[in-house]
């Protein structure tokens, strides 16, 4: 690849690649401090039941133990992860879920808080539950959350144990419905699904001599549960020091506070540090995943494949509380298409099973799968090729995008030409075998952003952020410092997180660290170049502007030769008048840039069992600029595995009367092996943002969206069966194929009366 | 994680002496790739566990004509799964081993705590049964044989009475033109439990019809089981594609499946005749056309779609 970068476009191994292959890189549940207890949690048995009784008084008289804590020793403050303050950090009184931590032990080792967890006593109260969310919504179901109406922020009465609704509308979309040359209506449903990061939620809490508490932990977002402890615990945000760890995966599982705070208040009680290591079990019975998801959708269409109205009515199972915004997915009801109307709902209901969390760009995987499904459906509808009907509907520059901002330049349909060349689009097959498309769009995380760097001495520079290194984003940011400040990668060292020490920032998540915290190390770095070459300019004896700086030196320009080089300034920066050197920027929020992804797959479909095997999977994206390639292709590499998986095999199962998680560990949890999968085949389309660091897109999320549409469709051209419901297991393919394929219910009249809708 | 004592018996006789003094407080393992899953769980509580690993002579894979092959009690999965003679001679036994768990985990289990585990699902199970394995099982009283068809009492429950260990595996020299396969279906084409598994081996007599037909089904019932109702139907019959296609109607027919996460119970009987089909389809045309290479047979055990 040629290039206009000194270090960017090119690959670059990750920073702490040898730290991390050789086991020297220390995870929170590596720290070991002197004095540290184990402590264990005691699980709710119960899905929505008052605690009538709950005495720790055996567990706590157990030797060794040293401290048991339940909901009423924190204080009585609600507590919310998303759009509502709708829980407390561990309940004072009702249980609304199978798994819900009801106490905290602590003990001098684990084995013997696992005993004193099993000599705690419970009593429960049964209370009326509902685990299915279209039933909750129904007037006679239970209620989930009685003083739902009195939550902090708490705005919609549109429906039973709706705890969030959004909307999005635009033009007259029953007239375009009206003028439609056609209708095409579908349901689509998606299963639960667990984030599968490797590494347990894990944590260690200390209190300072001074009487601050230290909080070790497995974390995206250290300022985040920074503030919810300080919210829990009733303590100052500046009595509370978090330490962001190694992070062993996360994909927004721990964008926010998980367990942190038994662990932390077991430590303020004992003056003891205390670790708390989840089980697997533990992660997928208390941690929230993504809960089922049902989409209807509806689109208007002309003949010649123009879509002129599109309706979407989403219902986002939340669970017992709201431990992520269920509805991010809420533009996604038109994904990548220009649609002059439409009519957009998003529901989160609440159930009795665990509560909602985020995952990869929450719902919008499962919107991607309902839209790119019934393109599909409106192409065979209309006798259309998908992939022409795509083109003829796909967003161009200039279109304004569902949140109103106008789409800039970008790569879609580059990305589009690139997956039929490659797939060779369309082509005859051999039995059983099919192609499918799906087109994916997501926008570059934004929020607040902020970057330090120090010259040091010797001309290296240290790099303090306060994002965790998430996919390797610590080697981008390093790379970006390197680019700007005109020095080699190995100058630039990154430091690691510590809310005492690193600016406050956004969480590492929603595909924001390189595009905006990106943005900010650039800006840092250029606020440095501004200050050598003031100082180059006192000790040279010129007058800046007479200054050029190019590859880390500072030269005169009228005298090439006469120049100091980045290594002279930083150590002359030390003793100079302005004093060492220290580059700062902040930012807010970046302007809207999408990010659109083509992918195609050729699967194999069994027709006797109905098992689908992929045999190719291809994926274009517009990443602008790739700042570390290779890094670049981790991401589109994971993205596709994981969607894969919520494809063919991963479904988070709830007991259907109890909501309790039926296949809590990886042996009946199913992610895709080695085995399982196609070679990657990866397209970089390179159109610069406009915006973000030297034109570099966001990379993360879009990669996942695409793979249960363009596999469904691809089962779809390999055997003539159009599947709704994820996964695509062989059972219900099989099924399928035998005209067992029974479409989902879905009352969209009553939703639509509700808003005073009339029907059509 | 319930505490336990630990010991490690040196001899046979040890081991039994050990079983006696601690009777039900007592666990045998072997690999311990079960048990150490379900103590961690408090499924299992024992307050004793005794290990085989340090028992010497249980490890040997032996085979002659006359009596077969003999596997001992901490033969491991992966040991099996690498035998030549296990792979030219018991083909459909190389397919159950090489499609059990994966590699580390074949590396510890053994083939004889497979069936003392006794799980419906067990990978080796069918193909033992369809084998004709005979066990050899010990106590301080003398030793007894059992076929392998009367051992599976329920799940994970076997006819071993308290203070017995099962040291050997006996299965006899398959007769001339012998054929087998064994098929996994699970959803993940590795480190999966099988939704269904089946096992056929078939020998076709000088007169090109099936001179003995043994048909074995894994997680359609409570335990693994024979198909004779099947297998009746086969004998003395040509490998034609609706004599197949029939027994495998009558083998899908025997299986008492359930549902659980993995599968429903129909589609599990669906399944259990589509493997029975195509396991007698490739029993059938390797007795008389030769042996199956062993990266095939792993390909053919273990694949999704075909």
């Amino acid at each position: 690849m040629t290039t206009q970068f000194k270090v960017l476009e090119r690959n670059h191994p990750r920073v702490d690649a040898y730290d991390k292959v050789t086991g020297r890189a220390t995870y929170a549940s590596d720290v070991y401090l002197p004095g540290m207890l184990a402590c264990k949690l005691l699980p709710s048995t119960r899905n929505h039941a008052r605690i009538v009784r709950l005495d720790t008084s055996k567990a706590a008289s157990h030797p060794g133990v040293r401290c048991v804590i339940t909901g009423t020793d924190f204080p009585d403050i609600r507590f919310g992860s998303g759009a509502l303050r709708d829980r407390y950090i561990m309940p004072r009184e009702v249980v609304n879920f199978v798994g819900e931590p009801i106490a905290a032990v602590a003990a001098d080792d684990e084995a013997t808080a696992l005993e004193a967890i099993e000599l705690i006593e419970v009593e429960y109260e049964d209370l009326p539950s509902v685990v299915n969310p279209l039933s909750a919504m129904g007037t006679g179901a239970a209620t989930v959350h009685p003083e739902l109406e009195d939550y902090e922020g708490y705005g919609f009465t549109l429906g039973h144990n709706v705890s969030t609704l959004l909307d999005a509308d635009r033009g007259d979309v029953d007239q375009a419905f009206k003028d439609a040359d056609a209708v095409v209506e579908d349901v689509y449903r998606s299963q639960g699904i667990n984030q599968g990061f490797l590494e347990p939620m894990a944590c260690v809490a200390d209190v300072e001599p001074n009487g601050r508490l230290v909080v070790y932990a497995s974390t995206q977002g250290p300022y985040q549960i920074r503030a919810s402890l300080a919210g829990v615990l009733e303590i100052p945000v500046s009595r509370i020091r978090v330490v962001a760890m190694e992070l062993g995966g996360g994909f927004g599982a721990k964008l926010r506070l998980t367990f942190e705070a038994f662990p932390a208040l077991l430590a303020m009680k004992t003056g003891r540090p205390v670790k708390l290591v989840n089980t697997r079990e533990e992660v997928f019975t208390m941690n929230g995943p993504r809960l089922p998801v049902t989409n209807y959708i509806r689109s208007g269409v002309m003949r010649d494949g123009t879509i002129v109205a599109r309706e979407a009515y989403t219902i986002f199972d939340v669970g017992a509380y709201l431990g992520a915004g269920p509805n991010s997915g809420i533009g996604h009801g038109i994904g990548a298409y220009r649609v002059p109307n439409y009519r957009l709902r998003s529901y989160g209901v609440y159930t009795n099973k665990i509560y909602v969390g985020s995952y990869r760009a929450s719902g919008v995987a499962d919107m991607t799968f309902a839209v790119e499904s019934h393109m599909d459906r409106i192409a065979h509808e209309l006798g259309l090729d998908p992939y022409d009907l795509r083109v003829k509907n796909a967003l161009r520059e200039g279109d304004v995008s569902v949140s109103g901002a106008v789409v800039p330049t970008n790569g879609l349909m580059e990305t589009l030409e690139a997956i039929k060349e490659k797939i060779d689009w369309p082509r005859d097959l051999e039995d059983g075998h099919g192609l499918g498309l799906a087109l994916c769009e997501w926008r570059s995380g934004s929020g607040p952003s902020t970057a330090a760097i120090s010259v040091n001495d010797d001309g290296t520079v240290s790099l303090l952020t306060g994002s965790v290194d998430i996919s390797g984003s610590d080697t981008s940011l390093a790379a970006i410092a390197a680019e700007a400040l005109g020095i080699p990668m190995e100058k630039v060292v990154v430091a690691k997180r510590d809310t005492d020490l690193a600016p406050y920032t956004g969480q590492s998540g929603g595909s924001r660290i390189v595009y905006s915290q990106g943005t900010a190390v650039q800006r840092a770095a250029e606020d440095i170049v501004q200050k050598l070459m003031a100082l180059a300019a006192d000790r040279l004896g010129v007058p800046e502007d007479a200054l050029g700086c190019e590859d880390g030196r500072v030269y005169v320009m009228d005298n090439e030769p006469q120049g100091l080089t980045f290594t002279q300034l930083a150590a002359a920066s030390i003793t100079s008048r302005g004093g060492p050197i220290i580059g700062t920027a902040s930012l807010s929020s970046m302007p809207y840039t999408p990010v659109f992804a083509a992918q195609a797959a050729e699967v194999k479909v069994d027709r006797e069992t109905g098992q689908v095997r992929v045999l190719r999977y291809i994926q274009a994206q517009d990443v602008g600029t790739a700042i570390n390639p290779m890094a670049v292709e981790g991401q589109l590499d994971g993205g596709v595995v994981q969607g894969i998986g919520r494809a063919l095999t991963e479904d988070q199962q709830f007991d259907p009367e109890t909501g309790a998680v039926r296949n809590p560990s990886f042996a009946s949890y199913l992610m895709p092996l080695a085995m399982d999968l196609p070679e990657s085949e990866i397209v970089l389309i390179n159109v610069p943002a406009p915006d973000g660091p030297f034109g570099a897109r966001a990379v993360a999320e879009p990669p996942g969206f695409g793979p249960p549409a363009a596999i469904a469709n691809a089962v779809y051209d390999a055997v003539g069966v159009r599947v709704k419901e994820l996964p695509l297991s062989g059972e219900r393919v099989l099924a399928a194929l035998n005209g067992q394929n029974a479409d989902i219910d879905f009352d969209v009249e009553a939703l639509r009366r509700a808003e005073g809708i009339a029907a059509d | 994680m319930a505490r336990f004592d630990y010991l490690e018996p040196h001899s046979v006789d040890e081991a039994l002496g050990m079983l006696e003094k601690h009777g039900t407080a007592a666990r045998l393992v072997a690999g311990s790739t079960d048990f150490l899953v379900r103590w961690r769980t408090g499924f299992w509580r024992p307050e004793v566990v005794v290990c085989m690993q340090h028992v010497p002579g249980l490890d040997r894979i032996d085979f002659n004509d006359d009596d077969g092959l003999s596997i001992g009690a901490m033969v491991t999965v992966q040991d099996i799964e690498q035998s030549d003679t296990v792979r030219a001679r018991y083909p459909a036994l190389a397919a159950g081993a090489t499609a059990f768990a994966g590699v580390q985990v074949r590396n510890l289990a053994t083939v004889v705590g497979n069936i003392c585990n006794a799980s419906p699902a067990g990978d080796t199970l069918p193909a033992l049964l369809a084998h004709d394995a005979q066990c050899r099982i010990v106590s301080s009283s003398g030793e007894r044989w059992l076929p392998l068809t009367e051992v599976f009492v329920g799940p994970g429950q076997t006819a071993l009475a308290a203070g017995e260990i099962m040291t050997e595996l006996r299965l006899p020299t398959p007769a001339p033109n012998s054929g087998g396969l064994y098929i996994k279906h699970s959803p993940r084409g590795a480190m999966d439990i099988s939704a269904v598994g089946v096992a056929s081996v078939v020998s076709i007599g000088p007169d090109g019809a099936f001179s003995s037909v043994r048909i074995a089904l894994g997680a359609v019932a409570p335990t693994p089981m024979r198909a004779p109702g099947a297998e009746g139907r086969l004998v003395g019959q040509p490998p034609t594609d609706q004599n197949i296609a029939e027994a495998a109607r009558l083998a899908a027919q025997a299986a008492r499946p359930i549902a659980d996460v993995r599968s429903g119970a129909e589609y599990r009987r669906e399944i259990a005749q589509v493997l029975t089909e195509r396991t007698l389809r490739h029993a059938a045309a390797t007795a008389v056309g030769g042996a199956t290479d062993f990266e095939d047979i792993r390909r053919l055990a273990v694949q999704t779609a075909w």
